[in-house]
């Protein structure tokens, strides 16, 4: 299938009629179109898909508003307009013209999903256009709708392509491409073939022949339910791994969590003793004001002191235990104290004059070093509980930095550890250890389904044996018998094509996983296909091969070579069909659409990815912003460019929006302000 | 038709489908071919009862 062409009436924000050529030669199987956010870059990819199969992705919003908005406003109530989209497409070697549309009408300006028919017409040889009777299932002859996931999609929800989980939807998608469901299904219905023909058998084939007939046919139906459980089965079983795999992933991100977990501890711990500290020195401060703050206010008083006191030295006022003066008015009076008369030159007159001198000299003199050493004492004291003070405001000071710190710290890494998807480890475990046995369960009773399946064929084929030599005289019965032998070889060889193509296929797709993979990435994983097609990422670590816990982008990465890997397989298969002159040239091509091409993937990965998918790809649509799309994406694929073009975004804002995209040199309109309408132009540039 | 055996891990050569189509008599290459192209024809109708046109190509084969 390759398109040749797209053309939008009124659909979605394309108002009125675009088209778009798409036409390429394989030398040159890219289109490049540019949009910017909000553009139209998913609406183009779903008109693909709305025009093959009628729907939309589940991403597109307000499905009901097919009609664009401006032509809808527009429209005077009870009249119609027209909503179409038609792909032109050549497939096998002939030429299709599709075309979904719808006349909707007006009833409300609110619009409701419209019912639009499906027409296609096939170009013959002579030019004449002939229409083909049903559209919907020749679309889903060239494309299986269920397998257009892997040629229409949008780049940044690819990678659920690879997720856990995926592969057996995957599985059963790829089959179709691969040539594997034709032939599983002709071995489910060639039974009930045989079970017409052998009907004959029964009625006219006579006793013996009959009654091997019987027991072939309960060893059919015997074979079959266990067939049917298998099925059920192995989908348990894949639904039943991808829990498990769910859950062993929330454990790693435990175990990857522990690091985080103990560096908390330790904060945890630290931020405990900061706020201690903290307090400790807080509490030490307001003791020292509490006892000994007053010192802070007696520097005027110790000096005022100091003044009055050396005043009073001076003027030997200082209060001392005896006095001058007193001595002095005992020696005038002539009477001592204790009542003896002072007479002059007396001994008694002359012990109280010694008196008089050391009360005036000595005393005096003490009293006054005490006092002024007193008051020095107080400067220093003070002094001292100004420095205790700064020393106990720097410590608060340090302690509340830390205390902040460690709190920005551990909120930090309480963010890094806050995943409401994190359940309680051991819940984690208890619950994968379940999953493991019902897993153990399956499988044993997988492995004696399967036992039991070919022990029923191989009795079925002893009694096919035994039937062949039965005598069988009835016209119709040996006629039967003929014609079911040979719907049982049929089924016998379907059965080990089967077998073939699967372990082939898996091979295949395996190594050109692996070859386009590592084309693109640049870290030494290795990816994988298991048996059951299950995809996972490894790692040679020492020797030993360890899975890889993808990111986003490595998912993107694997999915997108995935993608080019089955397109390409896809490829050959009829490539060796059309060897044997089975299909046309054509046969096993499709056409990649993908909007978001890139998803979230560093430059040198986008650059990687264009180049692989442009080498890969027979036809590819790359739908990008300019973000995206300039610069590692351009330089790429210029050289594989047919088509280059851009979704000219109109704007009533009212902020000057004008913008252009730069491509060759040359400028082109990408965002433009309208004056009364939003729209988008489909714009072709080269 | 052949298929390229890739991937090989066993030193016995495996058969391949052209060992397995070659071992058919021409009635039984026939109706594989026949059974195959009506299978992929209605291969989007999951529900599809195939068993009048497969005994129908049967029919054709052995009249």
């Amino acid at each position: 299938m390759r398109i040749n062409s797209i053309t939008l009436t009124n659909f979605r924000q394309f108002s009125g009629m675009q088209t778009f050529e798409l036409e390429s030669p394989t030398s040159k199987p890219v289109t490049l179109i540019f949009g910017a956010n909000g553009a139209g870059k998913t609406t183009l990819l779903n008109a693909f898909t709305w025009a093959l199969y009628g729907d939309m992705s589940e991403d597109v919003e307000e499905q009901h508003r097919m009609v664009t908005d401006v032509v809808w406003r527009a429209l005077p109530t009870g009249d119609s307009v027209e909503l179409a989209v038609e792909l032109t497409f050549d497939h096998e070697g002939h030429n299709y013209r599709l075309r979904r549309s719808a006349q909707v009408r007006k009833q409300s300006d609110e619009q409701e999903k419209p019912s639009a028919d499906m027409r296609l017409w096939q170009t013959m040889g002579d030019g004449s256009s002939e229409e083909i009777g049903a559209p919907q299932e020749s679309i889903y002859n060239i494309l299986p709708k269920r397998v257009s996931r892997f040629f229409f999609f949008n780049g940044e929800r690819i990678e659920k392509l690879v997720q856990k989980g995926a592969y057996a939807e995957v599985q059963q998608d790829i089959k179709v491409l691969l040539d594997l469901e034709q032939v599983e299904r002709a071995l489910e219905h060639l039974p009930k073939v045989d079970r017409r023909l052998t009907a004959d058998i029964k009625k006219h084939g006579g006793e013996r022949a009959s009654g091997i007939q019987t027991t072939i046919d309960e060893l059919l139906d015997r074979e079959a339910d266990s067939r049917d459980e298998l099925k059920v089965l192995e989908v348990d079983l894949a639904t039943l791994n991808g829990e498990r795999e769910g859950v062993t992933e929330l454990l790693r991100q435990h175990a990857s969590a522990a690091p985080i977990q103990k560096e908390r501890d330790r904060v945890a711990d630290e931020l405990t003793d900061a706020k201690t500290q903290r307090t400790a020195a807080i509490t030490e401060r307001a003791s020292l004001v509490a006892t000994r703050g007053f010192l802070a206010f007696t520097d005027e008083l110790a000096t005022r002191t100091a003044e009055k006191a050396a005043a009073l030295y001076q003027k030997g006022a200082l209060p001392a235990p005896l006095k001058r003066e007193f001595v002095d008015q005992l020696l005038e009076e002539g009477k001592c104290i204790c009542g003896t008369s002072l007479i002059s030159d007396s001994p008694a007159w002359h012990s109280v004059t010694d008196w008089r001198q050391r009360a005036g000299l000595q005393m005096v003199e003490t009293a006054w070093q005490q006092l002024s050493g007193q008051i020095t004492q107080l400067h220093s004291v003070r002094q001292e509980l100004h420095e205790s003070l700064q020393a106990v405001v720097k410590r608060i000071t340090a302690e509340r930095e830390r205390v902040s710190r460690l709190e920005e710290t551990m909120s930090e890494l309480d963010g890094q550890l806050n995943d409401p998807g994190k359940e309680d480890v051991q819940q984690l475990e208890s619950k994968r250890l379940d999953l493991e046995a019902r897993i153990g369960t399956k499988r044993e009773r997988i492995g004696a389904l399967r036992g039991a399946v070919e022990q029923t064929h191989r009795e079925i084929e002893q009694k096919t044996a035994e039937r062949s030599k039965a005598e069988v005289t009835d016209e119709l019965a040996t006629k039967a018998r003929a014609r079911s032998d040979l719907v049982q070889a049929v089924r016998g060889a379907l059965e080990e094509i089967l077998a073939i193509r699967k372990e082939d296929m898996r091979n295949r797709l395996d190594a050109k996983l692996k070859d386009v993979f590592g084309r693109i990435t640049i870290k030494p994983y290795i990816p994988r296909l298991s048996p059951d097609f299950e995809l996972a990422l490894y790692q040679d670590v020492n020797g030993i091969e360890l899975p890889v816990a993808k990111s986003t982008g490595e998912n993107q990465i694997l999915s997108m070579s995935f993608v080019a890997a089955v397109s390409e397989l896809a490829r050959e298969i009829r490539a060796d069909r059309q060897a044997d002159g089975e299909l046309p040239a054509d046969a096993g091509m499709y056409p990649i659409v993908m909007d978001a091409a890139f998803g979230s993937l560093d430059q040198n990965y986008q650059r990687e990815v264009s180049r692989v998918l442009a080498q890969m790809a027979p036809q590819l649509v790359v739908l990008v912003s300019k973000s995206q799309g300039l610069g590692q994406v351009v330089g790429e694929l210029k050289h594989y460019v047919s088509h280059l073009g851009v979704i000219v975004t109109h704007t009533t804002s009212k902020s000057d929006a004008t913008e252009d995209i730069e491509l060759d040199g040359v400028a082109y309109p990408y965002i433009r302000p309208s004056a009364d309408a939003d729209y988008a132009e489909l714009r072709g540039i080269k | 038709m052949a298929q390229a055996d890739i991937g090989t891990e066993t030193a016995i050569p495996r058969r391949t489908e052209r060992d397995v189509l070659q071992e058919l008599t021409v009635e039984q290459q026939a109706l594989l071919k026949r059974v195959l192209e009506i299978e992929r024809a209605k291969l989007h109708l999951k529900a599809a009862d195939l068993t009048d046109d497969l005994l129908g190509a049967v029919k054709a084969i052995l009249p």
